[in-house]
């Protein structure tokens, strides 16, 4: 097609779905089910990658409905309650209207994954835990049945717009360096997080909000991009390991005990019933996290900035046989952790500490997963999360139930609309920017600034919060944004599997989220949920039960907040001292048990 | 931990502008509990930014298959292999090559390279 000169390909297709992971596997079939010819590109392997991969996994739904479905469940667990202690947990900052669309479709997605072949591995009253390899497998396999294309290692660039509405978007091909554009009546985003603005993350390496910033570039609005969730007892040395969860696992499987570098039980400074839900319940991302960094900031942490993990008082065998019945051998997905078996029982440090692992913030999304864009459609951790300001339930349920829908009415809206057209000129200023890098001859060095953006979101953007840290990091965001970026340089001049490259431009939109995350935490002057702040340590139900929207115009950052949408359970009111606005959310779940 | 170092010989090859492939020895220093793609990423941070390996959309956890190289003459994923010495580290052979330690993992770019 000669349309559009310098560019290498157009594909046209009638609904375009962004990511490879489960929100975007899930849109995709939901899509090609109502009969939309529908193209999926993933930023590396297709159902291998993405954090749907490196997910436990679990899928939670309502108990009674789990046991409907043949597993012993909780019969006296109902919708209702599951809807009040996903809201509870998410400090009153859930859009409801969104829960309660995710407690009545969880279990029709249960239901149809069981279908399509996911292997159980066990239950408990609100859960099934599976694999995210076994989930994304049975997805694939499904969205080859109803005829999806998929592309392997194609990265999006940024969404293309007219008159308004999407009409497709501008990608890379990784392995050639040739540059795609995808025409198309609806784009589904789901990208995922942005894990790699991290460092130390328990993400896998693509995942550098892509889909966000490119939103966000549109002119959609994105919002709660303040909250970030730190998986804990993450590990954080040897360099093999960093980031993998597996002792996060442990301690809320089987058991154990954090210490200090003094040797202290730290955790028990804490309210008991603070500390019992809060290691025996996935409460612990939100309150072990925090314990910890707090452990640091003290200087009594371990060398690479965590705690230590032991199994504690717990005998050995016991120890041992209790891990090995959820890991036989030691393995944990394709690591084989005997080296760790023998560290664990020989007494030697295991140093471990929180890790950026999932995102609240994201997207704007309505009941039907409509973006504020026309034609946009979001799933899944990219889009603004049901969970509000904490996530205890499932995100591996939610991407499966908000990829349906978007699947479902980006097919419905590309029924309505003709084939847009390409504005060309966005296409040439985009393909001039893209190429940028690769022609400066001197500049900044992608991994070097990485390093340092990565470096200093953890420091200052972490898990503990305070205005004077969120200041310096929004000035160092701004003069990334106004010297650096525009100053990257690629060593190899190649466009062919770039590494350098790929950074590069991952660049752009890491340093795009960072900065509507740190303005957005500079801005909520409270904790809640995971944005805890030394200088606002109290949750203000008063002033803060609202969401902080933000929108691009021209070069500026357009800031709203609105009150938070409520359906059923009206939220609290008050000031109340953040560790006691904790203890009573977790106090407000209902008797049914499990980790959610 | 002791701080040795060992030699690490890489496969590099552009196939659209070079003839034929060349191997390039890197050294770099090691510490206890580094992998044959924490070397990779050694490499490319502080030695030679052009190399180029499977690393974008790598998992990790040894089950995206994407880090799979051949290291002394053996397939192996490079985020599950241990270093233990000198090593030389060369795409999977039945892979066709796109750069470097590179290769087509799936056709499902449309099949192009």
């Amino acid at each position: 097609m000669k349309l559009l000169g310098e560019i290498d390909e157009v594909m046209t297709t009638d609904v375009l779905v962004v990511g490879g992971g489960g929100a975007g596997l899930r849109a995709a079939i939901g899509a090609a089910e109502k009969g939309a010819s529908t193209l999926l590109i993933c930023k590396g392997l297709t159902a291998k990658s993405g954090a749907s991969l490196l997910a436990g996994a679990d899928l939670t739904l309502d108990g009674r409905s789990l046991h409907e479905l043949g597993f012993p469940g909780e019969p006296r667990d109902t919708k209702d309650k599951f809807f009040n202690d996903i809201v509870t947990q998410g400090f009153y900052l859930n859009n409801q209207k969104l829960v309660e669309l995710y407690v009545e479709d969880a279990p029709k997605r249960v239901k149809e994954l069981l279908e399509w072949g996911i292997k159980v591995n066990f239950s408990e009253q609100r859960a099934i835990f599976t694999s995210g390899s076994s989930i994304l497998s049975a997805l694939l396999k499904r969205a080859k049945e109803v005829g999806v294309g998929t592309m392997d290692d194609v990265m999006l660039i940024d969404l293309l717009t007219k008159h308004g509405r999407v009409s497709g978007v501008l990608a890379l091909n990784i392995r050639t360096g040739d540059l795609i554009v995808f025409r198309s009546k609806s784009v589904v985003l789901a990208t995922g997080g942005w894990h790699k603005a991290y460092s130390p993350n328990a993400g896998s390496r693509e995942l550098s909000g892509d889909g966000i910033a490119a939103a966000y570039r549109a002119g959609a609005e994105v919002a709660n991009m303040e909250f970030v969730t730190f998986c804990c007892n993450v590990l954080l040395w040897p360099p093999k390991w960093q980031g993998i969860i597996f002792p996060y696992l442990l301690h809320l499987l089987v058991g154990g005990r954090l210490v200090n570098s003094r040797g202290e039980d730290f955790l028990n400074k804490y309210d008991p019933t603070i500390v019992k839900f809060g290691t025996s319940m996935e409460w612990n991302k939100c309150f072990v996290s925090i314990a910890t960094a707090l452990e640091v900031l003290a200087g009594r942490g371990s060398p690479h900035g965590g705690v230590y993990y032991e199994p504690g008082d717990v005998p050995w065998e016991e120890f041992e046989s209790r891990v090995t019945k959820y890991y036989p051998s030691w393995r944990y997905k394709g690591i084989d952790f005997s080296e760790l078996r023998g560290m664990l029982k020989e007494g030697k440090p295991i140093e471990v500490g929180p890790a950026a692992e999932y995102f609240e913030g994201g997207i704007v999304i309505n009941e039907k997963c409509e973006t504020t864009i026309p034609g946009l459609y979001a799933a899944g951790e990219c889009a603004v999360s049901l969970f509000g300001a904490n996530r205890i339930a499932a995100a591996t349920t939610e991407m499966l139930v908000e990829g349906a829908i978007a699947g479902e009415s980006a097919a419905e809206y590309a029924k309505r609309v003709v084939m847009p057209e390409i504005d060309e000129k966005q296409v040439e200023r985009l393909r001039e920017k893209v190429l940028r890098p690769l022609e400066r001859e001197d500049g900044t060095r992608p991994v070097e600034l990485m390093k340092k953006v990565q470096k200093m979101a953890h420091e200052k953007l972490g898990p503990v919060r305070k205005h004077d840290n969120m200041e310096e990091f929004v000035r160092f965001i701004e003069v990334v944004k106004e010297k650096e970026l525009p100053n990257l340089c690629v060593s190899s001049k190649t466009r062919r599997y770039n590494k350098e490259w790929i950074e590069a431009l991952e660049l752009e939109n890491i340093v795009q989220v960072l900065e509507l995350s740190a303005k957005s935490a500079l801005m909520r002057t409270e904790s809640r949920g995971v944005h805890y702040r030394l200088d606002h340590p109290y949750t203000d139900n008063d002033n803060w039960l609202r969401e902080i929207v933000m929108r691009r115009v021209g070069d500026k950052i357009d800031v709203i907040t609105r009150p938070v949408v409520v359906t059923k359970l009206p939220p609290t009111r008050g000031v109340v001292p953040y560790m006691e606005m904790m203890k009573r959310m977790m106090e407000a779940h209902s008797e049914i048990g499990g980790h959610h | 931990m002791s701080q040795r170092k060992v030699k690490v010989k890489v496969f590099r090859f552009d196939p659209l502008v070079e003839r034929e492939p060349r191997y390039v020895t890197y050294e770099v220093p090691i510490v206890e509990g580094m992998s044959v793609l924490d070397v990779l990423d050694y490499i490319y941070e502080n030695i030679d930014s052009s190399i180029a390996y499977y690393a974008h959309a790598a998992c990790r956890h040894g089950i995206c298959g994407g880090c799979k190289v051949v290291v002394n003459g053996k397939l192996c994923l490079a985020c599950q292999t241990p270093v233990s010495g000198d090593m030389t580290i060369e795409p999977p052979s039945s892979f066709k090559v796109i750069r470097d330690i590179v290769s087509m993992m799936s056709e499902d770019a449309g099949g192009r390279v």
